[in-house]
């Protein structure tokens, strides 16, 4: 009985770990698929750079506004001040 | 008044412990110690704290807090010989809990019924990145060849006429470093061994910070422990980066499951259940709710119940006994060998290459994931503080995942239907 049992648990060594090693290789070799794959046929796509939302608001001023605003500082520093930079506080 | 004297003494659990010869007092001392093990060195304390408080309720006599371990045919008999159930199996969960007392409604419920494996499978899977692996793709054999001690033990337990092939491969399957795959292969092929073995499982996976540089001290030299990986990296680069790892994070766990499943049916249990839950992760804000849900919620009740079940298996008359001790041997063994075999082939493996591999990536081929890979990597920065190989050793930790799930499956699948 306790032969027998060896026997079985020897083919169970060979078989187990013969298993292991070929799912485990199968496993590296689909991993390496996908990344191929992967790379060829989905690359990340390049996202946009997000602009800062304050950049934004200065984009959004409409040119009637900068011009008042310029003529504004333009009066009050007696034509030597410029506006270099709008920024919304 | 002598009378009352005595009632009262009877009443308390004095009497009992008293009458056992100081058996309760080992068990109590083996819960001490193992609190102390989780709360004042930290050895994996989500673990071992439940299994430590659960063996100490379980060994209050009169407490009811003890699972009582049914035989083949499902009959229950008490320490004094007394008949609790002719055949559990035959009882509703409710005439459990009315006759047996509330851990053992939990215990045949959560875990003899095999429910509870598979639902940490799931919660392990949503905590795992498969990055590190698919990165390092090249150190996931390791995770086959640390399986090694699982296959030996089995014969060495076969050999030594204790046990038979069934029960010597569930105790061999402590080599895998898993408790659930332990207690899903064990209340498969050897259902009357569950709560040694869940206990020798999770023992040793608490006591990975021990046993790992143990054996990596008596088997490798300072010399190998200082090969850096990432300087081997710089030296011979792999080949493919991922440019889009998200979509190879996705589609993985899917064709692995899909793969696995082809290859070794019975291991879908635990393989598919792990690959849902990291495929819930990997999706990200889709299924972010479920994936919150199972790696909180189910995976930390789950453990609380897991843990306070098995501690409760570890009973007066179920550990000390000789088989029981056998099984806590034959365990060290399965595990300090699986522990040894990855480091073995990471050897052979630097015999024939110009990459140099740390034989820790070989010591992380068994699972207990991650804690075997940050006792690597605290192993590796004590050598040299610069030397990190955390994410190498989680490479090999990880497929060691699914090797010790594979070597479950193919033992349920060879011995399940044997007749003795």
């Amino acid at each position: 009985m306790i032969t027998n049992d060896i026997y079985g648990a020897l083919q169970l060594l060979v078989v187990g770990m013969l298993t292991v090693f070929a799912v485990l290789l199968i496993v590296i070799n689909l991993g390496k698929l996908l990344i191929w794959a992967v790379n060829k046929w989905a690359p990340e796509e390049t996202v946009a750079k997000k602009v800062a939302p304050a950049a934004k608001a200065i984009e959004a001023i409409d040119a009637n506004t900068k011009a008042i605003i310029d003529a504004t500082i333009s009066k009050i520093t007696g034509g030597k001040g410029r506006v270099t930079k709008v920024t919304k506080l | 008044m002598e009378e009352i004297l005595n009632n009262i003494y009877q009443m308390t659990a004095f009497s009992d412990i008293i009458a056992a010869n100081g058996t309760y007092l080992i068990m109590y001392l083996l819960a001490f110690v193992l609190l102390y093990l989780g709360i004042v060195k930290h050895f994996e304390p989500l673990l071992l704290i439940p299994i430590a408080f659960g063996v100490l309720i379980a060994n209050f006599p009169g407490g009811d807090m003890g699972v009582y371990q049914a035989d083949e045919a499902g009959r229950i008999v008490d320490a004094a010989g007394n008949v609790l159930a002719e055949n559990i199996w035959e009882m509703s969960l409710p005439q459990i809990a009315h006759d047996l007392g509330l851990m053992n409604f939990l215990y045949y419920m959560l875990i003899k019924t095999g429910f509870l494996p598979p639902v940490i499978f799931m919660g392990v899977g949503a905590l795992t990145d498969f990055g590190p692996m698919l990165r390092n793709l090249r150190l996931s054999i390791f995770g086959a060849a640390a399986q090694m001690g699982i296959f030996a033990v089995l014969i060495i337990a076969v050999a030594s006429g204790q046990f038979n092939i069934k029960e010597a491969a569930s105790l061999g399957i402590i080599g895998g470093a898993d408790g659930p795959t332990a207690i899903f292969t064990t209340i498969k092929l050897a259902p009357h061994l569950l709560a040694p073995i869940a206990i020798a499982a999770y023992s040793y996976m608490a006591l990975v910070p021990v046993i790992i540089p143990l054996v990596v001290k008596m088997l490798c030299s300072e010399k190998e422990l200082r090969i850096n990986m990432k300087e081997q990296d710089k030296l011979f680069p792999s080949g493919q980066k991922m440019k889009n790892e998200k979509v190879i994070k996705i589609i993985f766990p899917i064709a692995v499951t899909t793969i696995v499943a082809l290859l070794v049916p019975s291991a879908v249990s635990l393989i598919g259940m792990l690959m849902f839950g990291n495929l819930l992760k990997e999706i990200g804000s889709d299924t972010g709710r479920l994936f919150d849900t199972i790696s909180n919620s189910i995976m930390n009740t789950a453990t609380v119940f897991l843990g306070l079940c098995v501690g409760a298996t570890m009973t007066v008359q179920a550990f000390l006994n000789w088989t029981t001790i056998g099984i806590v041997v034959g365990g060290f063994f399965a595990f300090g060998l699986s522990i040894a075999s990855g480091i073995c082939m990471v050897k052979v493996t630097n015999l024939f290459s110009k990459k140099k591999i740390n034989p820790l990536i070989g010591a992380t081929g068994l699972s207990a994931v991650p804690m075997a890979s940050r006792v690597c990597n605290e192993i590796s920065t004590k050598y040299d503080p610069k030397n990190h190989v955390l994410n190498y050793c989680m490479s090999s930790n990880v497929s060691g995942v699914i090797g010790s799930a594979v070597a479950a499956g193919v033992l349920i699948s060879f011995l399940q239907n044997m007749s003795l």
